[in-house]
């Protein structure tokens, strides 16, 4: 038999077997080339209790080439994309060894999310909101992994305030007539790691607010860096 | 950019082989010119002081160069060649630091490197007194068959190779590491790693384990052919971090040029290393913005053509549509409205007619009269000022992209000229050879365009001195004699006056090279001397 498949079933065989460490790997069609993984986001990270899956595709020369993986559940992290899933990290590139497994890769994942590398970002966005205020974005990374991983809702109130303005919203939805409608608006705020009453500030110079979201994300205004950057400056980006 | 000069390079060499075709070499032409009263067209490969020395090496030369380090180190420290070899890989080829280290701690410099220290000389005793077996240590791998009369201690306990999952493996390897897998993965893993990865550097198969793959190791498990690649890579490993060295960056050329003069950075501060390969293949060994950018220096050359990228089409959509606001001197393009302008800056408010301020102007809103005014004067006087260096800047440009586009039709001209070749010979008893001053009148004129293509930059940072008075004399005799030539060369055929136009044309040739020379060597001479001083600070 291949050696190629005699290790892959070999692999998917042990991890079946082994239920402590909460990770499964599924195959997507008939071909063990195509796998779907999944494992629990790791505890006292934003990403507690969430599950996220990991699409694995094998190729041909594996083991001696590293399984090519990204993430099909969204996640708020500086070193996956947050538009298409891509991880940026070394075993999955030039630090592959063959003695690596499907399991350790994902292990390694895993701790990816505990510990996270902005220094050499995928998601530059991001790395940037890590980098200026860390509570901030937890808090978003945290309202991620609710919204898309499915992690339980938080207890405690997340003090931070784009979580404050997506409670406030929220209400103003109940009293309202079409509560449904509003949702998702508000979703996009808040999934951006922005303040409610920033965004409405410039929303009410007349700029949709997609493009504001869109701007304000790109100039990172969020924590200290709001006082850095000029209204005007806002402004000028809105109308490029 | 470079791959456009690529392709004019490919060009001209088939249209050189258009001519060759011909069978007919220069040394004929020479002689036949001195037997005619025409001037002999000088040698063009005698060394010129502004050329560069600079050797063409082959494959083989390399190899032999490399292998001298190594023996080198092997006869100094009693390494096997192998081990030596690997250690100068691992200091980058740097002999001397790396001489120097392994004196102080030669075990330290092997574990840096990735090799086991007790695998790197035959002669050092076995680690008997170790804790593990000898037979561990005495070798920096061992093959272990099933036929083998003395078990493994890994396959005692029934060993499964931890990557293919085989727990039956006819044979298995393992390194001084001791982490064994069975041989078709060793291969295979070899195989990839330097034949799809272009891997030189092939540390043992474990995750974490930096222990080297020694050459002999490859050799010996890896197919042939991928072992070639394995000693081609090394090749190149080699060539890349020597300094002196460089390959032909010729597609399929396999030459090394060898050029210590541009060895240093510094060195590139006074010569401008225009090289050739044995193949003919002609680059810069210190950049690679364009195979002969002489005179101008490779920083120089390089600041030239970042800025033309940056600069040029929006320096000139700049000069077409827009102005300055005559106060705060912020650039102003006007679309649309009325010529009452608000700078959004300062917020100046001025006449986009006339540039004078809008106070002026009362209320004759939307027409202007006052183009004679003071103030409108004295503003459209400090718009002109700012436009200096922006005119200035497209004055060089536009020659140098003129020349430029120049040399790109060099192919044309070749085949244009070699048409007009064959209809004197059609019209006179010329020969062949006879009619070959038109080819030379040609290559003469291209060569020349390329010098003074770069001219035109370097004119562009020269500080305003008389040196640079003199530099711009020069340009402009060059210049004068190349237009010359080029317009001889467009000229009708007519057989009556055919001998003429060849003593014309040969002459023309002779002084535009003069002009040439004296161009590159004066230039040359400057660097030398630190006679040119720049208007910017070279980085």
């Amino acid at each position: 038999m291949d050696a190629k498949l005699r290790r892959l079933q070999k692999e998917i065989a042990d991890l079946r077997a082994d239920t402590a460490s909460k990770i499964t790997i599924e195959l997507v069609d008939d071909s063990l080339l195509h796998l779907l993984g999944t494992f629990i986001g790791p505890p006292d990270t934003p990403y507690e209790g969430g599950t996220y899956e990991v699409d694995i595709v094998i190729p041909q020369t594996y083991p001696f080439s590293p399984p090519k993986m990204k993430f099909l559940t969204k996640l708020y992290h500086p070193n996956v994309s947050s538009a298409s899933g891509a991880i940026c990290l070394d075993i999955l590139k030039d630090a592959w060894s063959p003695v690596l497994t499907l399991k350790s890769t994902m292990i390694s994942l895993q701790s990816l999310l505990c510990s996270p590398e902005p220094t050499d970002p995928q998601d530059a966005e991001v790395a940037k909101h890590y980098m200026t205020s860390r509570e901030s974005f937890n808090d978003t990374a945290r309202y991620w992994a609710e919204i898309y991983a499915g992690a339980p809702p938080t207890e405690k109130k997340a003090g931070a305030s784009n979580t404050e303005g997506e409670e406030k919203a929220a209400t103003d939805g109940k009293k309202g007539k079409a509560p449904v409608k509003k949702a998702p608006v508000v979703d996009e705020i808040a999934a951006a790691g922005l303040n409610v009453a920033h965004v409405q500030q410039f929303e009410a110079l007349g700029f949709e607010r997609r493009k504001v979201i869109e701007v304000l994300k790109r100039l990172n205004y969020r924590g200290t860096n709001i006082a850095k950057i000029t209204d005007d400056q806002v402004v000028e980006k809105l109308l490029s | 950019m470079s791959d456009s000069y690529d392709d004019d390079e490919y060009m001209e060499e088939e249209e050189e082989d258009l001519f060759e075709d011909e069978v007919m070499s220069d040394d004929d032409a020479a002689m036949d010119n001195e037997e005619g009263d025409y001037p002999v067209i000088p040698d063009k490969d005698k060394p010129k002081s502004y050329d560069v020395e600079s050797k063409s090496l082959s494959v083989d030369d390399v190899q032999k160069d490399m292998r001298s380090q190594v023996e080198y180190v092997v006869s100094v420290f009693g390494l096997e060649p192998d081990t030596a070899r690997m250690l100068l890989r691992d200091y980058g080829w740097n002999r001397e630091r790396m001489t120097e280290q392994y004196m102080e701690d030669p075990s330290k410099v092997l574990i840096k490197a990735g090799i086991e220290p007790d695998a790197t000389s035959p002669r050092s005793p076995i680690r008997s007194t170790s804790s593990q077996p000898p037979k561990e240590s005495s070798f920096s791998f061992r093959r272990s068959t099933r036929k083998n009369p003395v078990p493994d201690p890994v396959t005692e306990s029934k060993f499964m190779c931890p990557i293919c999952c085989d727990d039956e493996p006819p044979s298995t390897l393992a390194l001084a590491c001791n982490h064994r897998f069975c041989s078709d993965c060793w291969s295979q893993y070899l195989e990839g790693k330097v034949r799809d990865e272009g891997e030189c550097v092939v540390r043992c198969m474990k995750d974490g384990c930096s222990l080297l793959v020694p050459d002999s190791f490859i050799k010996e498990h890896s197919s042939a052919k991928t072992y070639d690649r394995f000693e081609e890579l090394v090749l190149r490993h080699y060539v890349s971090h020597i300094a002196h060295l460089k390959f032909c960056p010729a597609p399929g050329c396999t030459d090394t040029v060898s050029c210590t003069a541009a060895a240093t950075k510094s060195a590139l501060d006074t010569v401008v290393p225009s090289v050739s390969c044995a193949h003919g293949h002609k680059f810069c060994f210190g950049c690679s913005i364009d195979a002969d950018h002489r005179p101008v220096l490779c920083k120089v050359a390089k600041l030239w053509v970042k800025k033309c990228q940056d600069d040029s089409e929006t320096a000139n959509w700049i000069k077409t549509n827009t102005k300055e606001c005559s106060k705060c001197q912020s650039t102003i393009e006007k679309n649309g409205g009325c010529n009452h302008m608000t700078c959004k800056k300062c917020k100046h408010e001025f006449c986009w007619v006339c540039m004078g301020p809008w106070s002026d102007h009362g209320t004759q809103w939307y027409s202007c009269n006052r183009y004679d005014d003071k103030a409108a004067i004295e503003a459209r006087d400090a718009q002109s000022k700012s436009r200096i260096s922006l005119e200035r800047y497209l004055h060089y440009y536009n020659r140098w992209a003129n020349h430029e586009q120049s040399a790109k039709l060099s192919a044309e001209l070749y085949v244009k000229t070699e048409k007009k070749m064959e209809e004197m010979q059609l019209t006179t008893d010329l020969t062949w050879i006879e009619v070959q001053f038109a080819k030379k009148a040609v290559e003469e004129v291209l060569r020349c365009r390329a010098t003074l293509k770069w001219t035109y930059a370097m004119a562009y940072y020269l500080d305003k001195s008389n040196e640079k008075e003199l530099f711009e004399d020069n340009q402009r005799d060059l210049e004068k004699a190349v237009e010359d030539l080029s317009e001889l060369l467009e000229s009708p055929i007519e057989a009556e006056t055919i001998p003429e136009l060849r003593a014309n044309m040969t002459n023309k040739t002779v002084y535009v090279q003069k002009r040439n020379e004296i161009m590159l060597e004066d230039t040359a001479q400057g660097f030398r001397e630190g006679r040119w001083t720049w208007n910017v600070d070279l980085p």
